[in-house]
């Protein structure tokens, strides 16, 4: 069994138009200009890993409302294992309006969901007995309103009371109380804050500068992203760079959470090798930012590119 | 050969036998379901808690024999008694010998055993015994389909 947790998911709407013109009003007849999917970056990622065929990929966290009933039967189409916590309010739904003339990528993110403290009992009480299978457990993605900062925390020592390792996406305060668990994998997204431990982030040496801190305060390794590299920092002190050769982006979502699963899947297949890990995610990210994709197809398309990524050692 | 993993619903929706008989009818309220699997500290089915088991033990009579002027102190018992046990284990309320099906089973098994059995929904384990979700009489009645549609 694998575990994914997402304690913030929502309900992802693209629209595809031919301009996005303020007050105009825009048709859409035609589905294959519209794509309705579950988000949230735990569930991507058990998504992904269900394209591996793991037989067992559960997903963590809560749903709300009706809302909440559509996004887990979308779930359930992918065959993973939804383990939610019905909460009363309804979830989330995050609007992308994307147009071809002239190309605009519009953003709407809805940050309204709210849980009450009973659920957030609920959900440690599910996540303890939930996870008795699982060796990993990836946490990733924003906290919704009404659960403490600490919630990363109490789930990381909670994993780490059963002797499971933790692979933590997180950001902001989630993420600076979560490191003094010492997570085993940490990958911090910053697109709201633009910041890593309250510090901005702007140059390279700000980003190595980041990742070694967060190693301080108890991460054992961390992958930044950096642009269209990372920044891998290994437990031994060593940092290197993960580079993409000759690539085309023409979509970023989703590229993180394939990222996610074929790191695991490498570890899984062949024990933990970091470097070669992290190589295998790369190749994963790199496969779906060049195609119109948010998930991967299968857990082999996307190793035509792993020829394409080199690892140089960076002088700290 | 279709087996249940096909057709199945993948819910990990649950109750503990430690958790408390408000926690369950919490939990059946949201999750719009009178049924719920009861498993131990590990995730391992142990039994099912039904909500007509609950009834069964706040309400004195059976609804269809009251006069209609008992009701209102029929209802007003019911709350009591609710009030007396919400604050109990789900352990004493669980129905322990609940038929269960394995992930793997053939989906033709399936419709002697639901025919067989008052269920209209029957959970769902693996080959150790962890919960893996429930199979209803609405995905035998798919699967039934499924199989029509194929002569």
């Amino acid at each position: 069994m694998i575990t994914t947790v997402t304690l913030n998911p929502s309900i992802d709407r693209e629209y595809f138009v031919d301009s996005n013109e303020i007050t105009k009003n825009q048709f859409i007849y035609n589905e294959e200009y519209l794509r309705v999917y579950p988000g949230g970056k735990g569930l991507l990622t058990a998504i992904n890993l269900k394209k591996f065929t793991y037989p067992d990929v559960q997903n963590i966290g809560f749903v709300g409302g009706k809302q909440g009933s559509f996004f887990e039967k979308m779930v359930q189409k992918y065959k993973v294992i939804t383990n939610y916590i019905y909460t009363d309010k309804e979830i989330r739904n995050n609007v992308k309006i994307i147009s071809k003339n002239p190309f605009s990528y519009t953003q709407y993110n809805d940050y309204t969901y709210k849980v009450d403290k009973i659920d957030v009992e609920d959900l440690i009480k599910r996540y303890k007995r939930g996870i008795v299978e699982s060796e990993i457990i990836v946490i990733a993605g924003s906290i919704p309103e009404g659960v403490g900062f600490d919630i990363y925390k109490i789930l990381i020592d909670i994993a780490h009371n059963m002797d499971k390792k933790v692979y933590l996406q997180a950001s902001g305060e989630a993420l600076k109380l979560a490191l003094s668990a010492e997570p085993e994998f940490v990958t911090p997204y910053f697109k709201h804050h633009k910041s890593i431990l309250d510090k901005e982030i702007k140059s390279k040496k700000d980003y190595i500068k980041a990742g070694l801190e967060m190693q301080d305060r108890g991460a054992e390794y961390v992958m930044i992203p950096f642009h269209c590299d990372r920044l891998l920092f290994d437990a031994d002190g060593r940092v290197y760079k993960l580079t993409p050769d000759d690539y085309c982006i023409i979509n970023w979502l989703g590229a993180g959470d394939a990222y996610n699963a074929a790191f695991l899947d490498y570890v899984y297949q062949n024990g933990f090798d970091f470097l070669e890990a992290n190589r295998h995610g790369g190749a994963a990210a790199l496969w779906i930012a060049e195609n119109k994709k948010v998930v991967l197809n299968n857990g082999e398309d996307f190793k035509c590119c792993l020829k394409r990524l080199h690892i140089e050692e960076l002088e700290v | 050969m279709k087996i249940v993993r096909d057709y199945m619903m993948r819910s990990m929706n649950s109750v503990s036998s430690d958790d408390l008989v408000e926690d369950a009818i919490r939990n059946m309220y949201k999750s719009e379901l009178s049924v719920l699997p009861v498993v131990n500290d590990q995730n391992k089915f142990i039994g099912t808690i039904y909500s007509n088991n609950i009834l069964k033990n706040i309400i004195p009579e059976q609804f269809g024999f009251i006069e209609s002027h008992r009701i209102f102190y029929e209802v007003n018992q019911a709350v009591e008694n609710l009030d007396d046990i919400r604050d109990e284990r789900v352990e004493k309320y669980m129905s322990k010998a609940t038929d269960v099906v394995n992930e793997n089973e053939d989906m033709n098994k399936i419709a002697d055993i639901m025919l067989n059995n008052k269920e209209s929904l029957l959970f769902v384990v693996n080959n150790g015994g962890y919960l893996r979700g429930y199979i209803s009489r609405a995905d035998l009645l798919h699967f039934l389909l499924d199989e029509a549609k194929k002569n």
